[in-house]
């Protein structure tokens, strides 16, 4: 079977775990201790309340709400929510609260793809230098600080950044911006302003809306929520790199005359990259589905804390609604994740006769 | 066999590859290991000199050393590796200029004073204001001179051929950028030269197997890949760290025969390298048998399988299956090769030595003839020469190896 069939079957298997994957978020927010309709006018009444499960069509079998439940999501016809912002369409509120959570997870993938990969391969380059320790350590620090707690403690440092760093004050540094709060990623609608009036459009805005205003605002979610993944990424990368570096293939290269530059570049990297792959795409989604602790520390509204809230409030179509999208998603990395491994490695999708 | 004859008759002239008293170290925190200890033997031109001896004896440091692959913590602490080949030679007097020292007339044991430290190209004879004799110090040659002697001087074959080619990349990729390096083809020229060269190590079918991945051929296969990738170099001198080990039997003899038909043909001297003295007995012309670190006995490849003289090639012949087959167990020598993490001052094959005496725990021998008359069969054993009577032998191995004692810095 050649690489390209490979990748197609990986493909077409991707429907039914999103056929499965939508049932199995059906079950949980069906079948599970929700009643949407106690949210929405509490539990006094009990005839509204019947009322209200008639409307939302809660009385009717089983089978007929998830073949509609089903069918509804796959024609990305996602409803209305319920309790959040009644008679919003649940499309409108993902598309206003993505763009931030879309922000924060960018940026974090970055720093820990261009932060944690590099440091990896270098410290796998030199290994046992004082370097290598260097960054072996401040990898083992970056996994083990927890998310929420390092969240805090950055933005204790920054608001109190006057004092606590010789004068330096975050908030008024190169752009004023607040330390939380959503990032001001308006800007964003008008995609020509960079050719067209890129000092106001990179730069300024009075602080407000512009590039740089947007990145030094979600710098420390994105540092914070980055982190994990980048202690990850780097510890992996130079395991990676260590033990490609070692083997019998890139010393043959070495014997017959290969610049240990075009070693680095040609045979180790590419070779390295492999079981990088996974690691990258699994995260990639952490990071991009949003993290709830890190949005409400930093006051994000993002699609971490629009999810944290419908199912709180029993928002049942917004939920499904997100779930469906986050499914969607994890599938997506995944073949992104096969593309990857089919263009990488030659081996993938072979199988000896 | 008729084609050993020519090649005995090749060795006409100077060894093409010599290495004296090659001292390779390990350093760890907990000891030194001296994986090579004081080899010495070289190599003639269209010549196959076999390495033998157990796993741990040190053969493939010595392969490694020779081509300038030891890499931290290993140290390559003394002797010369000297690399005479006129090519080679103008090619690194011209780009090496600054490090080229001129010998000529010097005496041999001079050549390292004389030099600079820096120094590596050693130019013995001129012919007008080229060099036309002389050779190239291995040990002594800077990193870039290394890349470049690497592969077109020197190439190496490794032990699996599964994972000497890189996975990621097609064979014909890999021969090219051999050919890139060593022979200045790109592009068509390229693959028309690896064509021929897959050809040439008898890859049927070459045009479309150079498009293929390394997990497309079989292992035989891609031993060939491996020889014609050392072959686009273009070397001089081909070391195979036992090429044959992980192949079957059958493919075994087919990949000997390739290397014994590229010699023919290229006139390459190869150093082989293996711990299986049926293996040698089919390509090698000479022989050396190593043990921890030290070569302790060198002779013709009949003179040796005849008249083994060291206890240890004794021991070592009689453990190859089938020489005795009336016995109900396979013949072996008892013990274990020891770690060599000491200058010697004994024999270090004294423990599991049959024959060993009461000065083979206190006197470390060294090199002679045999016997008095030989001069290419040697020994490092107190035993020898075994025309002296045992006292002015050992007398003998006392004085020359306190004469020879080289002291490591740690």
């Amino acid at each position: 079977m050649s690489r390209w069939s490979y990748f197609l079957r990986r493909l077409v298997l991707a429907i039914p775990i999103v056929i499965f994957g939508t049932t199995i978020t059906f079950m949980l927010i069906r079948l599970g201790p929700i009643d949407p309709a106690a949210a929405i006018i509490g539990l006094g009444d009990p005839e509204g309340l019947e009322r209200i499960r008639t409307q939302l069509g809660l009385n009717q079998p089983l089978w007929q709400q998830y073949f509609d439940f089903m069918i509804d999501l796959f024609t990305f016809n996602l409803g209305q929510s319920w309790v959040i912002e009644p008679g919003t369409s649940a499309y409108a509120l993902i598309v206003s609260y993505a763009p931030r959570t879309i922000w924060l997870g960018f940026w974090s993938v970055l720093i820990a793809l261009f932060v944690g990969i590099p440091l990896g391969f270098y410290a796998g380059l030199n290994p046992n230098t004082g370097s290598d320790y260097f960054a072996s350590f401040g990898g083992i620090v970056w996994r083990a600080m927890p998310n929420f707690w390092l969240a805090i403690i950055l933005v204790t440092l920054l608001v109190q950044s006057q004092d606590l760093l010789f004068g330096f004050n975050w908030a008024g540094w190169l752009v004023p911006t607040g330390i939380v709060g959503p990032p001001p990623i308006d800007f964003l609608a008008e995609p020509l302003g960079a050719i067209t009036d890129p000092v106001d459009w990179w730069i300024r805005k009075g602080g407000d809306g512009s590039f740089l205003a947007a990145l030094k605002k979600i710098a420390p979610a994105a540092l914070v929520l980055g982190s994990a993944s980048m202690g990850n990424e780097m510890r992996l990368g130079r395991t990676a790199v260590l033990e490609t570096i070692n083997s019998e293939y890139v010393e043959t290269a070495r014997a017959k005359g290969v610049s240990s530059r075009s070693i680095v570049w040609k045979h180790v990297f590419r070779n390295a990259l492999i079981p990088l792959v996974p690691i990258i795409t699994g995260e990639a989604f952490l990071l991009i589905g949003g993290s709830v602790l890190v949005e409400t520390v930093f006051g994000i509204n993002g699609l971490g804390v629009l999810f944290y809230d419908a199912a709180l409030n029993a928002d049942l179509p917004l939920l499904g609604s997100l779930m469906f999208i986050f499914i969607l998603l994890i599938v997506g990395l995944n073949i992104v994740q096969d593309l990857l491994y089919t263009l990488i490695d030659p081996r993938v999708g072979y199988e000896q006769d | 066999m008729s084609s050993r004859m020519l090649h005995r008759d090749r060795r006409r002239g100077g060894p093409i590859l010599s290495v004296e008293d090659l001292r390779t170290a390990f350093f760890t925190d907990k000891e030194t290991i001296r994986a090579v200890d004081g080899a010495s033997f070289e190599v003639h031109k269209g010549e196959t000199v076999g390495i033998v001896g157990e796993s741990g004896s040190g053969k493939s440091v010595t392969a490694r050393s020779i081509m300038g692959l030891i890499e931290s913590p290993g140290e390559v602490l003394d002797g010369r590796i000297r690399f005479r080949d006129r090519g080679t030679l103008e090619r690194f007097a011209d780009s090496f200029s600054g490090k080229t020292v001129d010998v000529a007339g010097i005496d041999d044991d001079e050549h390292a004073a004389t030099a600079g430290n820096d120094d590596f190209v050693f130019v013995e004879e001129w012919s007008g204001n080229d060099p036309s004799g002389g050779y190239v110090d291995v040990t002594r040659a800077s990193p870039s001179a290394l890349r470049k002697l690497r592969g077109n001087g020197i190439a190496m074959i490794f032990q699996d051929p599964l994972s000497s080619l890189n996975p990621v990349y097609t064979v014909g990729n890999q021969i090219k950028e051999a050919l890139r390096l060593h022979q200045g083809l790109r592009g068509r020229a390229a693959t028309e030269e690896a064509v021929n060269l897959l050809e040439a190590v008898s890859i049927p079918d070459a045009k479309r197997r150079i498009t293929e991945y390394p997990h497309q051929f079989s292992g035989g296969m891609r031993q060939r890949a491996v020889i014609a990738m050392a072959l686009a170099c273009e070397p001089e001198v081909l070391i195979c760290d036992e090429p044959t080990t992980a192949l079957d039997v059958t493919i075994q003899a087919q990949i000997l025969e390739l290397l014994n038909g590229i010699q023919e043909e290229r006139g390459l001297a190869i150093v082989f390298i293996t711990h299986d003295m049926g293996v040698m007995a089919e390509v090698a012309d000479r022989l050396n048998v190593m043990y921890a670190g030290e070569i302790v006995e060198t002779a013709p490849i009949e003179e040796l399988f005849a008249n083994p003289k060291h206890p240890y090639t004794q021991g070592l012949l009689e453990s190859i299956p089938g020489r005795h087959p009336d016995d109900d167990r396979l013949r072996t020598i008892e013990g274990d090769v020891p770690t060599p993490n000491e200058p010697a001052t004994d024999c270090r094959f004294a423990p599991r030595c049959p024959e060993a005496f009461e000065e083979c725990e206190a006197v470390h021998p060294v090199s002679v003839p045999v016997n008095e008359g030989t001069n290419d069969h040697t020994a490092a054993c107190l035993l020898y020469p075994e025309d002296e009577s045992r006292e002015a032998a050992v007398e003998t191995h006392r004085r020359r190896g306190s004469n020879s004692e080289v002291s490591i810095d740690e």
